[in-house]
């Protein structure tokens, strides 16, 4: 890994074009790989981050935290290769983390065939793959990742691995961060370029999911994007200092405008929305953001951890925190305990209604053989035995006379109730006085 | 004279006719042929490089085939025998003045070279620039592939600062209690800079140290790692001569503290945005200064618990900063840049300590 200065200035890619307008006075050292062994100069102004990066060759760092993701990952890759951003400005960091699935495995298959295609339009720049063990406590079943007592040191430890990532990853040349989940089902391959162009030193979409028809076809899924509210601050002052403010749950009413909810389906994609907090699907940010110290804290920050932390350290940093509500990416559906359930007594149903079916048929099978169906011939000789069967047409009026119905109290039909049971527990009373004396 | 010619004539006579198939052939050149590379499928936005002559992606060397490369984080070891086990160090400096005691130093240091990484980082100043000049010279000394293995740093990255520096820095100005809240919060973005841009997946520790520290022991990395703690301080002096002109040392660092009742109260009445800094009249939070535990006939491994550090000479075990221990640019708990630091690392879970005992000297201005 040998980045030289000569290198900037005959390939010029940052030399001379940024050379007039940053360095200008400013004294540009040399290093030849020939003559100094490993030494690097950059200039971090030359990487700040332009709103149409690719234009000018800038790099992004694409990290992705992983646990037991294999399942997920063939359709994660499907997204890399038709993303639009050149792919050789694209370096991939990966950490995987206490998997219990061949994660590393399918991973490295992924990679391998993808670095290996014809096609060098595909191949992407430097790839990382970092390997670290937290140690995990928590399940990551649906259920288990998303329970709220769950919520806070879940978060914290998420908050490590992401730091840990970044902090290895990210190079004096990177102009940009990208941190994605790999369970992102559909993404528009222009995602990079789509954040991008905004300008804005942290920018996320807004994250739904698509549901199954039986529980609403559609809805919010990423709670952790949200603009700050009074009743947000007045809750974090009330709790003590390693306290964890989770977004999206009923113990924690906060009653913050979410990024979520805020989606018009036929809104302009390109609305912003300040934001406070955020989520970590897809967060496209500035790379000065992360050199300059801002990260996922994993302890309470502002009564706040991990992602909903980074952006209030962002905000406390001065950093532009911007949400696109009506542009949108799905996240994959993963049913809750609730919904799991829901889809056992459904799939329950349906096995015991299968079983009906077929009792039924014996039963009609039986009923067939052993007896006689005579409906048709009932129908013919009914009006033979029987006459006037056929009320309606005999144009008879009825008239009843309902004057003298008793209309019962109600009250002394509660009281008749209530000396029932009196006289009901007395006899009963007496019983059990009988019975010790029988001994 | 050109006239005769009878194609002039045609052009003069009728220019539309003969420019517009030529027009017509640039603009589906532009359009058609142009726009194929620089344009995608499934893509509104332009491909065009914006960036003249020979186009660069930085694809680093050295890479494998494949650009795959594969680190197990788990081996990563900050022990007690860092030099034993071959751990990588990363020593970092913030440099706006090149001391040649300095690089002296610090070539003076007798763990291994070929476990060291160095990090610097420069201001965007005319005093920057000299400070770099020196350093590259003898950098390319030390670098040189003709040097043997062992007289060679693993690594030297070398960084100027994406920000507009304070353009005042002499002793007066750098220590006036208004300009600190500013100075320290730029100081404290410098550090991050570097320290995220460099530590790498080998790195075990993490050294700050000062460009302005001309005198440590030779084995300062090897004694401060033999603690395993996870942040320890040196004890910063500085030489002077005294009024009888012998030689006499003083404490130079006030940064390393022990939190005092009189600091939290100070603390508790302030606003969010405000800070305490130490060492000034204008604000006396009495709290214990490592400085003045300075004992001449004491064990030089004397440990002692701090709350705030400095950074002139700061061990830290890698793990601390990977897991987002960082120099707060912002009043994090009131406290600022190494102060801020150590109450994050604190946060995190990790002790802070000092070695009242173990002196490293600071230039003198």
């Amino acid at each position: 890994m040998v980045y030289t200065a000569t290198d900037l200035f005959s390939n010029s890619s940052f030399g001379i074009g940024s050379f007039f307008h940053s360095h200008l006075g400013l004294y540009y050292p040399t290093f030849d790989p020939d003559s100094t062994y490993e030494t690097n100069y950059y200039d971090l102004k030359d990487f700040v981050g332009r709103p149409n990066g690719w234009q000018y060759n800038e790099r992004v760092i694409f990290c992705v935290p992983l646990r037991d993701a294999a399942p997920h990952l063939p359709m994660f890759f499907g997204h890399m290769k038709n993303m639009t951003y050149p792919h050789n400005l694209i370096d991939l960091a990966f950490l995987v983390s206490d998997s219990s699935d061949d994660t590393m495995g399918v991973l490295v298959s992924h990679l391998e065939e993808i670095q290996n295609d014809p096609d060098p339009e595909f191949h992407f720049g430097q790839i990382e793959i970092y390997e670290k063990d937290f140690g995990q406590a928590i399940g990551q079943g649906f259920s288990d990742r998303h329970g709220f007592a769950a919520q806070g040191s879940r978060r914290k430890l998420m908050a490590r691995a992401r730091n840990w990532l970044s902090s290895v990853a990210i190079k004096p040349y990177h102009s940009w961060v990208y941190w994605r989940d790999v369970d992102v089902e559909t993404i528009p391959t222009t995602i990079l370029e789509d954040l991008m162009h905004h300008d804005k030193d942290v920018i996320v979409p807004n994250v739904w999911r698509p549901l199954p028809d039986w529980l609403g076809n559609q809805q919010p899924y990423d709670l952790n994007s949200w603009q700050e509210s009074d009743g947000g601050l007045q809750l974090a002052s009330t709790l003590d200092e390693d306290a964890v403010i989770v977004e999206g749950y009923v113990e924690y009413a906060t009653w913050r405008p979410h990024l979520a909810y805020l989606r018009d389906p036929y809104g302009d994609p390109e609305t912003e929305m300040v934001l406070d907090g955020i989520g970590g699907v897809s967060i496209l940010s500035k790379a000065k953001v992360f050199k300059s110290g801002a990260h996922f804290p994993a302890f309470s920050f502002e009564k706040h951890a991990e992602t909903e932390a980074f952006g209030k350290m962002c905000k406390r940093m001065k950093y532009s925190v911007i949400g696109l509500p009506h542009y949108v990416i799905w996240h994959i559906y993963e049913p809750s305990n609730d919904d799991l359930k829901h889809m056992e007594w459904m799939a329950q149903e349906e096995v015991r209604l299968q079983k009906e079916e077929v009792i039924y048929s014996v039963y009609r099978k039986i009923f067939d053989e052993g007896f006689e169906n005579v409906e048709d011939d009932w129908k013919s000789e009914k009006p033979r035995i029987l006459r006037n069967t056929d009320s309606s047409k005999l144009g008879r009026i009825v008239n009843v006379d309902w004057s003298d119905a008793d209309i019962m109290d109600q009250r002394s039909i509660n009281k008749k109730i209530l000396k029932d049971k009196l006289s009901e527990l007395e006899e009963k009373s007496d019983t059990k006085k009988k019975e010790p004396l029988l001994e | 004279m050109l006239l005769k010619y009878p194609i002039v004539y045609q052009i003069r006579r009728n220019p539309v006719k003969f420019f517009t198939p030529i027009l017509g052939l640039i603009f589906l050149w532009v359009f058609l042929i142009q726009d194929k590379s620089t344009k995608k499928p499934n893509s509104p936005y332009s491909y065009k490089s914006k960036v003249f002559g020979k186009k660069n992606d930085w694809i680093p060397r050295n890479l494998p085939a494949d650009h795959i490369s594969h680190y197990d984080l788990n081996k990563l070891a900050s022990t007690p025998m860092a030099a034993y086990n071959k751990e990588r160090v990363l020593i970092l400096t913030p440099m706006a003045k090149f001391h040649q005691g300095y690089w002296d130093n610090l070539l003076s240091l007798t763990y291994p070279r070929s476990l060291i990484e160095l990090g610097f980082i420069f201001p965007r100043t005319q005093e920057g620039d000299e400070a770099l000049k020196n350093l590259e010279r003898q950098v390319k000394k030390i670098q040189n592939p003709k040097n043997k293995i062992e007289e060679r740093f693993a690594k030297v990255v070398i960084l100027r600062q994406e920000h507009e520096s304070l353009k005042s820095q002499n002793e007066k100005d750098r220590h006036a209690f208004k300009v600190q809240k500013e100075r320290r919060s730029q100081m404290a973005t410098a550090r991050n800079s570097l320290l995220f841009t460099t530590i790498g997946p080998y790195t075990s520790w993490v050294l700050w140290l000062d460009s302005d520290i001309v005198e440590t022991p030779p084995t300062l990395i090897q004694d401060l790692a033999s603690h395993d703690k996870p942040v320890i301080a040196a004890n910063c002096f500085q030489r002077y001569t005294d009024d009888n002109n012998s030689p006499a040392i003083r404490p130079y660092d006030f940064n390393n503290w022990i939190e005092s009742d009189e600091g939290l109260r100070i603390a508790s009445t302030l606003g969010d945005d405000d800070i305490i800094v130490e060492g000034y009249s204008e604000i006396a939070t009495y709290r214990p200064l490592m400085g003045h535990f300075y004992d001449e006939n004491g064990d030089p491994k004397t440990e002692m618990p701090l709350d705030g550090v400095g950074g002139t000479c700061l061990m830290v075990k890698a793990d601390v900063h990977r897991d987002g221990a960082m120099f707060p640019n912002f009043p994090f708990y009131h406290l600022i840049e190494t102060e801020g630091f150590a109450k994050m690392a604190k946060r995190l879970g990790y002790d802070v300590f000092g070695l009242p005992n173990y002196l490293v000297y600071h230039y003198n201005e």
